[in-house]
């Protein structure tokens, strides 16, 4: 706990626009699941606006799916909706989040908001193009979630401006995968990495490759989807793209693994999220 | 600012009034006198301080107190029934899963939330969701093997 993490105040709002006036406030700071919150919390922190009254849990199927950002990991678990192919990749990550206790209360809305680059949810989400719909005192936005961040624990909400839910699109017939590697399974991600795609006539087609915790966002790498698109699957095209995909990370180094290791893991993971997603698109488990 | 909450815990109604940052685990154990829920490391990695809220088992550490509103919860105190221990309770004395025991609550209450969940789990199922508790002692198999037994129907 940070001994300087001490807010005065504490409103839970039953509606989304006083919960945006309040968070207009001086100092406030939304609360959902307060897991990084409760160990991480900034001592500038004068109020907490806790959102998990506005009937922001769920997961439901609508043009697409729609998750509420209160919702939690485990919540998202136990979805049949994500059994479906491709959304598949959200449980890969949910399940990774963590430990099982621990999913049943850290959120969606919170692991993307927090802005780690290790975070797990919006490498598998970002693979499936999905958007982010912020309340803000002047209305909502729907952004692209691949947009939101800006930097290590910065994102582009604005003052009174909060996640409200997460929109997955409709997907095309495409198979899709999340990989990770922590130093141990309950640990947070050393790197980790999504890939979708889809495979018509033979060749792959319509390609996402995402990595999280080599660069300070997650980082979709156009330039490996670039090599995918329109080949044929092969075990070589796999390699080159595995390397354009870990060039393009900027690794720190820290207690947990070297930016040298990283880098390295980078490619690994991203081999492996493009076999199985490729397997999965042919129907494999 | 002090925030007053109701909940129920171990079947009865209670009143907190809480500061903003107060953790569910502080009320437990500082205005509750429930000192069975243990503090480990105050960051949701040790599970010592699991309890059971609205059937899923959490670590009460990082949860605020002040949004427990409505919830029910249920601490290590509150699982015996009629004088007696619970089965899980039983099934850690006798197949010795306890040594310290500073994590035995916290171990039992994920698995009761487990089992009450999934009552015939694998043997692989019971290991990846006691990763939720970190025990310092007995290296873990005596713990499994005593869910096991109860997940079994050997210890009732």
């Amino acid at each position: 706990m940070d001994a300087h993490f001490k807010p005065e105040h504490y409103h839970r709002p039953v509606d989304m626009k006083t919960a945006s006036a309040l968070l207009a406030q001086r100092g406030a700071r939304v609360i959902a699941g307060g897991t990084d919150l409760l160990v991480n919390g900034p001592a500038s922190t004068e109020s907490l606006v806790d959102i998990n009254g506005l009937g922001l849990s769920y997961i439901r199927e609508d043009d697409g799916l729609r998750i509420g950002s209160t919702t939690s990991f485990s919540y998202l678990l136990r979805s049949p909706l994500l059994e479906r192919y491709p959304y598949r990749v959200i449980a890969d990550a949910a399940g990774e989040l963590g430990h099982h206790n621990l999913r049943h209360v850290a959120t969606v809305g919170g692991n993307i908001c927090n802005a780690v680059p290790s975070a797990d949810a919006p490498v598998a989400l970002i693979a499936l193009d999905a958007a982010v719909i912020i309340h803000g005192p002047s209305g909502e936005r729907t952004v692209p979630l691949d947009g939101f961040f800006k930097f290590v624990r910065e994102t582009i909400l604005g003052e009174g401006e909060f996640l409200k839910e997460i929109a997955v699109p409709v997907q095309p017939e495409s198979g899709a995968c999340f990989q990770k590697l922590g130093r141990t399974k309950v640990d947070i991600a050393l790197v980790n990495a999504a890939c979708r795609l889809s495979i018509i006539d033979g060749l792959i087609s319509d390609s996402r490759i995402v990595l999280g915790a080599v660069y300070p966002t997650p980082l979709r790498v156009r330039a490996a989807e670039d090599m995918l698109n329109g080949k044929e699957f092969t075990v070589e095209l796999v390699a080159k793209t595995a390397i354009i995909a870990s060039d393009a990370t900027k690794p720190i180094s820290d207690h947990r693994a070297s930016a040298e290791y990283r880098r390295e893991i980078s490619s690994v993971l991203v081999k492996r999220a493009i076999i199985k997603a490729y397997g999965r698109a042919e129907g494999s488990p | 600012m002090r925030v007053a909450v109701n909940f129920k815990i171990n079947g009865r109604d209670r009143t907190a009034h809480v500061e903003p940052r107060t953790s569910l685990l502080d009320v437990i154990r500082e205005d509750l006198g429930l000192i069975g829920t243990k503090e480990g490391c105050g960051k949701g990695e040790c599970g010592a301080c699991t309890v059971i809220m609205d059937g899923d088992a959490v670590p009460s550490c990082l949860i605020l107190a002040a949004g427990v509103e409505g919830k029910e919860i249920i601490t290590i105190e509150g699982i015996g029934e009629n004088g007696r221990l619970h089965p899980l309770q039983e099934a850690f004395v006798r197949y010795h899963a306890s040594q310290c025991g500073f994590c035995s609550p916290g171990m039992i209450l994920t698995a009761k939330a487990f089992l009450n969940r999934n009552p015939n789990p694998s043997e692989a199922e019971v290991r990846d969701v006691m990763m939720s508790n970190l025990c310092r002692c007995t290296g873990y198999e005596k713990i499994v093997e005593a869910i096991m037994a109860v997940a079994n129907g050997e210890v009732a």
